[in-house]
Parts: C-alpha cells; sequence; structure tokens
C-alpha cells in the first residue's frame, strides 16, 4: 500500500474543471460533515480518482484536507457547546489503534485474493455496514420525528451505562457516565471502518448515540475531533511518503471550509433528529452506490461473468449515485436551515411589531 | 434560613402598619388584604423615558414579575418663582399632555407583556421627583436611569440602587446580541479574504516550487502540514465572518437553557404571614 515511490506518482494538471469539481464537491462536503461530523470523503476519493488523480496521492491529499476542515468544524462547534473533547480524544485513541488493525487486515487481504478481493472486501463492507447502521440511524430518525422530536437515551445506552466496570469515565458535554470498556470498542470500530471505507464516521457517530448514548448533536461534534486527530495522523503519514499533492488539497479546503462552518451552524437551527435523517439518509444511498460496484470486483474475481458494457454502466451509476447520496444531504441541511431561518425571521418580525409602540 | 423569613415577615407587617387603612374593623384579618406589587421606577428628563429604555424595563419587569412606574421630570420648567410667567404655565401642560399621550402607548405596550405601568410627570429637579414618587408609592425596588442621568442625581437622601443605561442598546442589549454586521464584520471579511487570496496566489503561482519540495517526503513533510494549517486559520476565519457579513449566524439560544418557568396569569400572590387562629 505504501511502497509506491514517489518518484512514480504522477501528480495531474489541473484544469478548470478539475477545479471547479474539486471546490464544489469539496463545499458539499464540508457541509455534511460540518452538520453530522462526517462525510465528503467517500465522494471524494473516488472522484478525484476517476479525474485520473493516482489512488494513494487520491487518498494521501484528502486525508490532508480533512484534518483541517474537521479542525475548524471542532472549533466552531466548540463554541456553540457541543463537543465533548475528553470523548473525542478517548475515542481517538482507541480508533488509532483500529486504524492499524484495519490496514494490517486489508493487507492480508490484499495478499490473498489480490486487488480485486480487497476492492470486494471494501464494498461488502460499506453495503453490510450502510444498510444495518444506516437503517437504523434512519428508522430512529423516523420514529423520533413522528414522536415529536424529542430524542431519548437508547435503552442499550442506558443499560451499559448502569454497569459498574471501573474505570468509569465521566463525559461533562455528553452529559453521561460510563466505563471506558465501552468506549473502546467503539473508537475501534470508528478506526477499523476509516481504514477500510475512508469514512469513520459512519460508525463513530451512530455507535457514540446508540451505545454510549450520547445526543446526535454531540455524537456528530465530537466526531469532528476524531476526524482532526486520526486525519492529522494520517495525513504526517503520507506526507512523510511525499504523496501529498497540496494543491488538491488546498483547493477542496477553499470548499470545504466555507461549507464545514455553514454546516456547523446548520445545527444549531435545526431539531436534533435532523442530524440523524441527514445521516440515515446519505448511508443508504451510500450503500446503493457500493452495492453496484459488487459485481465488478466479482466478475475480477471470476465468479460471475458480466458484459464490460453492463460493468461500466454500474459503475458510472455507482458514482452518480455517490454524488447523489451527498446532494440529498446537502438539500435536507439547507432546507432544513432555510425554514428554520424564515420560522426565526417570522418570529423576530411579529416580537418587533408588537413591540413598535411609538 | 428562619432568621431571613422572620426579617421578611417582620418588614411586611411594618409595612402594612404605615400604610393608611382604609377600613379598619374587628373583621379585617378575615378579609384578603390588597396586594402592593413590587416596582421598578423609571426615570426619563423628556416626556417619556426613552423607547430603548423602557424595553429594557418592561422585559425586566416582565421576568422579575414587577410593575412599573415611568416618571418623566422636566427641570427646566421647575423652580416657581417671580418669574414664573403664564406662558411657562402653558408649557408645562403642553408638556403634561405629551406626556400622558405617550404614557398610554407605553401603558398599552407594557401591558401585552402584563406588566402594569403607571406614569408620573414631574417638575423640578430630578432628586425631588424621585423622593416625592417614592413616598407616594411603596415598593419601588430600585431605579432605572436613562443615559445621561447621574446616580448622584436621582440618589439623594433615598436607600435604593440606581441602575443607569449607559448608550442606547437598552433592551437589544438584554435580549439579544448587538447586530453584528456592522463595518467590523465586512472589515474583517474583506481582510481576511484578502489575505487568503494572497496566500493562495503565493501557492498557484509558484506551483513548480512548491511542488517539488513538498512531495519530497522525509522532513519535507511539516511543509504541507504547515500549510494547511495556515490555511485553515487564515481561510477558515474569512468563511467564519463570511457567513457573518451574510447574516447566517447560530440564533442566540444556542445552548438548552432551563427556561425560565411561565408566568402565571394572575401574578399577584398572596405572600407568606403569621397568623394567628382565634
Amino acid at each position: 500500500m505504501h511502497d509506491i515511490a514517489p518518484e512514480a506518482v504522477q501528480f495531474i494538471d489541473l484544469s478548470l474543471t478539475t477545479i471547479t469539481f474539486l471546490f464544489i464537491v469539496g463545499f458539499i462536503g464540508g457541509l455534511v460533515s460540518g452538520f453530522i461530523g462526517s462525510g465528503g470523503a467517500f465522494v471524494l476519493t473516488p472522484g478525484m480518482m476517476s479525474l485520473g488523480v493516482p489512488g494513494a496521492v487520491a487518498v494521501a491529499s484528502n486525508m490532508c484536507h480533512k484534518f483541517p476542515k474537521a479542525l475548524v468544524g471542532a472549533y466552531k462547534r466548540w463554541k456553540y457547546g457541543q463537543v465533548d473533547i475528553k470523548l473525542g480524544l478517548v475515542m481517538a485513541a482507541s480508533a488509532g489503534v483500529g486504524v492499524q488493525i484495519g490496514i494490517m487486515i486489508q493487507e492480508w487481504i490484499l495478499k490473498q485474493w489480490g486487488e480485486a478481493g480487497s476492492n470486494l472486501y471494501v464494498s461488502l463492507s460499506f453495503v453490510v455496514i450502510l444498510v444495518v447502521v444506516g437503517g437504523y440511524v434512519f428508522y430512529d430518525a423516523y420514529k423520533t420525528q413522528k414522536a415529536g422530536g424529542g430524542e431519548q437515551t437508547n435503552p442499550l445506552a442506558r443499560w451499559l451505562q448502569s454497569i459498574n466496570l471501573p474505570p468509569m469515565m465521566h463525559f461533562k458535554t455528553a452529559n453521561l457516565r460510563i466505563s471506558m470498556w465501552f468506549t473502546i470498542p467503539i473508537g475501534f470500530a470508528t478506526g477499523m471502518l476509516a481504514a477500510t471505507i475512508a469514512v469513520g464516521g459512519f460508525i463513530g457517530v451512530p455507535g457514540m448515540i446508540y451505545v454510549l448514548g450520547a445526543s446526535g448533536l454531540v455524537a456528530s461534534a465530537t466526531e469532528l475531533v476524531i476526524a482532526f486527530v486520526m486525519g492529522f495522523g494520517g495525513s504526517v503519514k503520507w506526507a512523510i511518503n511525499g504523496m501529498v499533492d497540496i494543491r488538491l488539497t488546498l483547493i477542496i479546503l477553499a470548499g470545504s471550509l466555507l461549507g464545514v462552518q455553514l454546516g456547523a451552524i446548520g445545527t444549531t437551527y435545526v431539531k436534533e433528529h435532523m442530524i440523524k435523517t441527514v445521516m440515515g439518509t446519505i448511508m443508504i444511498i451510500v450503500a446503493v452506490s457500493r452495492g453496484l460496484a459488487v459485481p465488478k470486483y466479482l466478475k475480477q474475481l471470476g465468479v460471475i461473468s458480466l458484459e464490460e458494457s453492463t460493468i461500466s454502466l454500474l459503475m458510472g451509476a455507482s458514482f452518480i449515485i455517490m454524488c447523489i447520496a451527498l446532494g440529498v444531504g446537502a438539500l435536507i441541511i439547507l432546507g432544513s436551515m432555510w425554514r428554520a431561518k424564515r420560522a426565526e425571521t417570522a418570529a423576530e418580525a411579529a416580537l418587533a411589531l408588537d413591540k413598535g409602540y411609538s | 434560613m428562619l432568621n431571613f423569613i422572620k426579617k421578611i415577615q417582620g418588614k411586611e407587617r411594618d409595612r402594612e402598619e404605615n400604610s393608611p387603612r382604609q377600613e379598619a374593623g374587628p373583621d379585617q384579618e378575615a378579609r384578603p388584604k390588597p396586594e402592593v406589587s413590587r416596582k421598578i421606577l423609571v426615570v426619563g428628563k423628556g416626556e417619556a423615558p426613552d423607547v430603548e429604555v423602557m424595553d429594557y424595563a418592561v422585559n425586566l419587569a416582565e421576568r422579575l414579575g414587577y410593575d412599573l412606574i415611568a416618571l418623566s421630570v422636566n427641570t427646566a420648567l421647575g423652580q416657581k418663582g417671580r418669574f414664573f410667567t403664564p406662558y411657562k404655565y402653558h408649557l408645562r401642560e403642553k408638556f403634561t399632555h405629551r406626556a400622558r399621550v405617550a404614557g398610554e402607548a407605553l401603558q398599552k405596550k407594557a401591558a401585552l407583556r402584563g406588566v402594569g405601568l403607571e406614569q408620573v410627570v414631574k417638575f423640578g429637579d430630578l432628586r425631588s421627583a424621585v423622593l416625592e414618587v417614592h413616598r407616594q408609592n411603596k415598593r419601588i425596588e430600585f431605579v432605572i436611569a436613562q443615559n445621561g442621568i447621574k446616580e448622584k442625581e436621582v440618589n439623594g437622601d433615598l436607600n435604593i440602587p440606581v441602575f443607569t443605561i449607559t448608550g442606547y442598546q437598552g433592551e437589544r442589549a438584554m435580549a439579544k446580541e448587538a447586530d453584528s454586521r456592522g463595518s467590523g464584520v465586512i472589515g474583517k471579511t474583506v481582510g481576511f479574504g484578502l489575505a487568503t487570496a494572497i496566500l493562495y496566489a503565493a501557492v498557484f503561482m509558484n506551483t513548480e516550487t512548491v511542488m517539488h519540495y513538498f512531495t519530497k517526503g522525509a522532513w519535507y513533510a511539516a511543509l504541507p502540514i504547515v500549510t494547511v494549517f495556515a490555511f485553515s486559520f487564515v481561510h477558515g476565519a474569512f468563511s467564519n465572518y463570511l457567513w457573518e457579513a451574510l447574516g447566517i449566524q447560530a440564533p442566540k439560544r444556542v445552548q438548552p437553557r432551563p427556561s425560565a418557568a411561565k408566568r402565571p396569569v394572575a401574578r399577584r400572590r398572596p405572600r407568606p404571614e403569621l397568623r394567628i387562629n382565634t
């Protein structure tokens, strides 16, 4: 995975299309990650690769934009009192271990079944995890919305919080007390997923909500801390190998720093279950997208036979659906922000009218 | 705690004794006594205290469950002496009339928020006007003075706190943060925007050199890391101010605070007092 010599890496020439694409995807990805704690990477990496960027450079440049974006987003949401730094750091520490194990598994699969096997493993993990976890997140958001919007701690989280297994840890902002032993697997799984599909937040945020018992708001904000720590570590590693294309990174960063702040502001406008709705929706659409990529890898492994044109059609559809996932997420965020802002303006206007007496 | 309650009850008794009793009789204990609400005295030098000061006072009164007395003092027409001409009487009448009109508007406005408001018009110096009002009205807890009135002017022999609203932020300063879409934010947006543009220009105009050193690996790895940090600070600040300048910022009630208890419709609750059942 890391054995590509820097000299052999081809850095692409920038065109206006490339710059526009990266800027817009950066902005939308930033918006989504400011809101739900992660996102964007799953479109950016394949997107950059389709522009001709070598895989390693795409991953490296993407990661190098991720941690400053997460830093800015986390700072903004910390100012809103949504970030539990302690929880973030504890999770990040165990996630670091998870990443190493995840990479080891990847390398082992690569050695056993080659690149197609590795890709199949990645796609299948995507589909299985996203369908199961995303489906539950979406169901829970739907349930909360129907019940009127009030979030309640999950029964599993309540049960785990009641188990007194030292060392117990108290997380002030998340307002929960839980044994350290239950936070470790969540962080570990986040790291494993980050190493596999590059979006650890899809496990980290639901894990913090449903297993540890944090609110959607705190979980998504804390995920940004985890993303910063992990992204920073990863970027240093990639930069030492000379893989970071700073031009690509900076263009994505230009869009995503605008987006991440808008997303963070968005969380203060909308009802809490909106975070779950957006996350669930994106996860399920991404799962469909990755599901479409599975036949290609099955064919490469010789399990099934398919026409080449069908494969390219499926891959095209897969990428477009991936973009749709991000777009839909962004639309839901902007739409609900717009509605909330309009309601607020109307209320302020009514109050001002009420006040005018002289 | 007990001492405190006793002290309050003692004060209550004193007040009851000092107040003129309309009906004194053996059956008085059984009848509910008229409740006297606590009051804030708002002092202004014009026909009515400024809008901002009144907004602040009405907000405060609503939250505390107090009533308001708006005192309009005309210091210019105060001294009655040899030179007090009929024209000055006319001016006084005119001032009183205008003050009453303004007072009625204030009353309506306060009534919307469930706050009782009484308007008083006085002539002469502030100190004696406040003293007089204080004598006539029981339970004035403190005084809010409009900008430009010094505490010394108001508080002579009285022993009640006087607060001055400085500037004209009044209600806005209390209810929400002042509108920050001023030139400061726009200036910062432009400043950080320029700095961001310079940084981007610096990198993209020297792409070859930058790419040569930044992809060398090993210790040169610090270059891209430091660069993205620098960009995230400058560009991050720029985008922060940009959204703020565009009016997109978090509403003030971000932190869910324990909301204050809703004000009951009947605000005058009977106060605890000792009674002897006979």
